[in-house]
């Protein structure tokens, strides 16, 4: 095909458009899946009702939530050619180092006996593993909602994209499941998880998001 | 170098933001600028092999129409165009299996490279420019290339707007005459 022939059959059936973003309705379904995954494959905690009464486990979904947010954030500027992701990545290390900072304040607090007892809970061995097993359930759909944006990094945008998913599965994983309440746990082993999510999700992004 | 860059984002951005809104006419127009600088761009760096810059001009004027919606109105349209420009060239690159070194420039340089075409044009004009007076040449520099107006030329040289104004027409006129006789 000629250049002068492509140019006037891309501008024939032109029609306006809105600022691309991620499809939130597919964010939302990818939130959906990652409960279900969690009810379904973990089973709910079975103190469920009365334990969503108390704080701790809505301290811990803000900490999994913004860090979701801060990733899609960074997704949305990484899928934008030209426009510079570092501010959302800032973000997303402000988040994790003021979780950290947290948690060991709170340890340092403890007597010395407890110190190690309080950060490896009871489940620290399964539970990053578990946000990546939910995870693998938020993911696809979250990828899915980024397909209309056009990330020039496919790797670090598939990195921003598996820590949302990551994000959400925490926040599932964290609010439905997990009875683990020290700020030292969350912190360590729920971050981890989710940065695990964020690396398959960088090795996925390099052949998945490419345009 | 680099003039009329300026100018050129303004017009570019302009473009973009009224074919987003559905305007054919202006889409045409922007695919049509952004061609003629595109082409130029791939062709320096696909040294060897420029017979590929059609086809990756093509694919970057389909990317540029099928990923309309990822451009932020409120950023400069330029650096847009050449983060997708560089991308396509990066993919290229990968595809032929060599490794994408492609360095991080301005983003101007896609326009940069389209106000002048080639070396050879710019050779020619600087033959055809060096018979004139220093201060007359630069004058003629800023209000025929550098798109600069009269009054703005003629401020940025020394002279009064109507000095500036004659001297313009002289110099056309040696010119023109110049390139007269070399073709005889």
């Amino acid at each position: 095909m000629k250049t002068d022939d492509l140019i006037d059959a891309l501008a024939a059936g032109l029609e306006p458009v809105r600022p691309a973003r991620l499809d939130p309705a597919l964010l939302a379904w990818a939130g959906g899946a990652a409960a279900v995954a969690v009810v379904l494959l973990l089973g709910a905690r079975s103190d469920l009702a009365q334990a969503l009464q108390a704080p701790t486990p809505w301290l811990k979904a803000i900490y999994t939530a913004t860090l979701a947010q801060a990733a899609i954030w960074a997704a949305m500027r990484l899928g934008r050619p030209g426009v510079d992701p570092r501010p959302a990545l800032f973000a997303l290390l402000a988040l994790v180092g003021a979780a950290v900072t947290w948690g060991g304040i709170e340890t340092a607090l403890k007597p010395p006996d407890q110190r190690m007892a309080g950060w490896l809970g009871q489940t620290w061995d399964v539970c990053g593993l578990n946000i990546l097993l939910v995870s693998a359930f938020a993911g696809p759909l979250v990828f899915l909602s980024a397909r209309r944006l056009a990330p020039t990094r496919p790797t670090a945008a598939g990195l921003a994209l598996g820590l949302a998913s990551g994000g959400l599965a925490a926040t599932a994983y964290g609010l439905l499941h997990c009875g683990e309440a020290t700020a030292a746990f969350v912190a360590t082993w729920y971050t981890l998880g989710i940065a695990a999510a964020g690396l398959i999700g960088a090795a996925v992004g390099r052949f998945a998001l490419r345009w | 170098m680099g003039w009329g860059v300026v100018d050129k984002e303004a017009e570019l951005k302009r473009l973009m933001l009224r074919g987003l809104d559905g305007d054919p006419v202006a889409w045409r127009v922007l695919l049509s600028e952004l061609r003629a600088a595109l082409t130029p761009f791939f062709r320096r760096r696909l040294a060897g092999c420029e017979a590929d810059a059609e086809d990756l001009v093509q694919d970057c004027l389909i990317a540029i129409h099928a990923k309309r919606a990822t451009f932020d109105r409120s950023l400069p349209f330029t650096a847009w165009a050449y983060a997708i420009a560089r991308y396509k060239l990066i993919d290229h690159f990968r595809r032929l299996g060599r490794r994408a070194d492609v360095p991080l420039e301005e983003a101007s340089v896609l326009l940069a490279e389209h106000t002048v075409e080639d070396g050879v044009v710019r050779r020619d004009l600087k033959k055809v420019l060096s018979i004139l007076p220093l201060r007359q040449r630069r004058l003629i520099e800023d209000v025929r290339i550098g798109g600069f107006s009269l009054a703005e030329a003629a401020r940025r040289n020394g002279f009064t707007e109507g000095a500036a104004k004659v001297s313009v027409h002289r110099s056309m006129k040696t010119l023109s005459a110049s390139v007269s006789t070399d073709e005889d």
